[in-house]
């Protein structure tokens, strides 16, 4: 999904900064974490969202939507004539304590309600092994539409001996787009965040590719168990990217970028299903060289590992208890920035992500959800000096929501056709590039973290 | 009560027949429990309610139906249509302790309960379904 209002270009510099690098980046169409809800599949299975989703809405998987998921989209109820289409609509009123530093195109310095998000999908089952995820996005506050998320997939089983699996491959725009877990980049909460926020800080690179890139990913889920994925990325060219998303790009604003070799997407996990409870533990790492487009040959490096775990109690759908979390390390070796560019302190860096999250659904309507977000790396004046005191990338706070959602069960109103969720959400800041308080590089001030806390009120429908 | 020989002899034989009868049949289960398992372990699939198919067939009824027998039910495998099985308790029991042993080549994606006194519970929760 891809933003880009004023209030997010500080961001995206901030970003760029961090996970890539001035001249030599790739496009990074998300910084906050997109929305999905496609009852669509629903239409399909005959299945209630809230079979897929915990709390009944999406996108964090249950273990039958992780097996539907994994299984290509594809399960059915056997009944021919389901259209794989859904839409999707996101609205909410944001407020910072502070007034933003600058008023975005079209909007206010603060208070500013907008229709943030009009999605379409292509979301469902094409052959009996062949299903799709695939997102069209128009921005209401960027005024811009993108094609967000590709996600097209086969799978089938496979037996050998008495252990049964299931394999796949996934043609994709964006790295993490393919997990089935509720931990990585693209999948975790917050599961909607304003365009008008402040973010959770920079991210490590394989966190801001979509719509970037195009991959081919195999995967399997064996013996209900074992999953693993192995993928191979390359960067659109900026023609693409400009055919794709109405972006930066084709502002001439920033340098897409693009991989010297493919960049490498891998992952390891252990899932164990009691269905009563769930739990899942992982390792995941990406590897890329972007160099610059009009000046090939030296590349910078980038290596992100991460580690992640995930717990769920499902119980008899009553009280439903989840906790995710996950840490990322990246080690950056910035040969053209530092090297030809001059634009880093340091040719070798590293960059620290940590984000835990838990909540509570009460029969599937009324959530409550606390996460706590946290970035550290390592001082570098060329990358950070120009908003950091200290030089520093390292922001962290606290992220808490509470929702209500009316439909999405079996007997609810109106299923599988109507489905809304309305919530509230509070980002509070404790750092916010390097401290307490940090340079607002548009005005030239100081700015405290805190003047960043962020409140939001949200609608979210589908259908 | 106090039995004579000859009828606390009867009395015994017969209770030895309950018991031998009892070795096949399956234990009472608590259809209460029986509800919150229903929904752990089967209610993503197959709905309680009257008419309404997901992946699996709806439950409700099951007790003496005929396998693959729910008229707009679409996503019967061609092995549970040719499994001949008529839905008793003990059939059901069975079926749900090892699906894929039961009715090979079937589309049920479930590895089975193997708790026979759960297994009880969820058979008295689908019984008690109107």
């Amino acid at each position: 999904m891809f933003r880009n209002s004023p209030m997010i270009g500080s961001i995206k510099r901030r970003l760029f900064a961090s996970a890539a690098v001035a001249g030599g980046v790739l496009l990074a169409v998300t910084l906050n974490t997109p929305a999905e809800a496609v009852p669509s599949y629903a239409r399909q299975t005959g299945s209630d969202c809230a079979a897929c989703h915990v709390g009944g809405f999406g996108p964090q998987l249950t273990p039958y939507g992780v097996k539907f998921k994994l299984g290509a989209y594809t399960d059915t109820d056997g009944k021919d004539g389901k259209v794989p289409l859904s839409a999707m609509a996101v609205m909410n009123w944001t407020r910072t304590a502070k007034d933003l530093p600058e008023a975005p195109a079209h909007f206010n310095s603060n208070n500013n309600s907008a229709v943030q998000e009009v999605s379409a999908f292509l979301a469902g089952r094409l052959t009996d092994s062949i299903g799709t995820f695939v997102q069209a996005t128009y921005s209401g506050v960027d005024r811009v539409s993108s094609l967000d998320q590709l996600d097209v997939r086969y799978a089938r089983a496979l037996k050998i001996g008495d252990k049964e699996g299931v394999f796949g491959v996934s043609f994709n725009n964006n790295p993490t787009l393919t997990d089935p877990f509720n931990t990585l980049g693209q999948w975790r909460f917050p599961y909607t965040a304003s365009d008008f926020g402040f973010g959770t800080g920079a991210s490590p690179l394989v966190e801001n590719l979509a719509g970037s890139v195009l991959g081919l990913n195999a995967y399997t889920l064996w013996d209900n168990n074992f999953y693993a994925e192995l993928g191979l990325y390359n960067s659109v060219s900026k023609s693409t990217a400009n055919k794709l998303n109405n972006s930066q790009v084709a502002v001439g604003a920033i340098d897409p970028g693009k991989f010297s070799g493919p960049g490498t997407y891998w992952r390891l996990a252990y899932f164990k299903d009691m269905k009563r409870d769930n739990f899942s533990v992982g390792l995941f790492g990406f590897n890329a060289r972007v160099e610059n487009v009009d000046d090939p040959g030296r590349a910078d490096r980038y290596r992100d590992v991460g580690v992640d775990a995930a717990y769920q109690f499902l119980g008899n759908r009553e009280h439903i208890f989840t906790v995710n979390a996950s840490y990322v390390r990246e080690w950056q070796k910035l040969n053209y920035t530092f090297d030809t560019l001059a634009a880093s302190e340091n040719k070798n860096n590293t960059l620290n992500n940590f984000r835990v999250a838990t909540s509570y659904h009460y029969n599937q309507s009324w959530g409550a959800t606390a996460g706590l977000f946290k970035t550290t790396g390592r001082a570098d004046s060329g990358l950070y000096g120009a908003s950091s005191y200290n030089n520093k990338p390292d922001t962290a706070g606290y992220l808490l929501q509470a929702d209500w959602t009316p439909w999405g069960k079996e007997s609810s109103w109106g299923a599988p056709w109507a489905n809304a969720r309305l919530g509230l959400q509070y980002t509070g800041y404790s750092r916010f590039n390097g401290g307490s308080h940090y340079i607002d590089e548009v005005n030239g001030v100081d700015r405290k973290a805190s003047a960043n806390n962020t409140t939001m009120l949200f609608l979210w429908l589908a259908i | 009560m106090i039995m004579e020989p000859m009828r606390r002899r009867g009395a015994l034989v017969a209770g030895c027949l309950l018991l031998a009868v009892a070795g096949h049949a399956l234990a009472a289960g608590d259809a209460r429990r029986g509800a919150d398992l229903f929904a752990e372990e089967c209610g993503d699939c197959h709905s309680a309610v009257p008419g309404k198919n997901k992946k699996g067939p709806t439950l409700t009824g099951v007790n003496g139906r005929k396998a693959a027998s729910v008229a707009d039910f679409a996503g019967y495998s061609d092995s549970m249509r040719q499994s001949g099985i008529v839905w008793t308790s003990d059939r059901i029991d069975a079926y749900i302790a090892a699906p894929k042993k039961i009715v090979p080549g079937g589309k049920m994606k479930y590895d089975g309960l193997a708790d026979a006194a759960a297994r009880a519970d969820v058979i008295a929760y689908l019984l008690a379904l109107k």
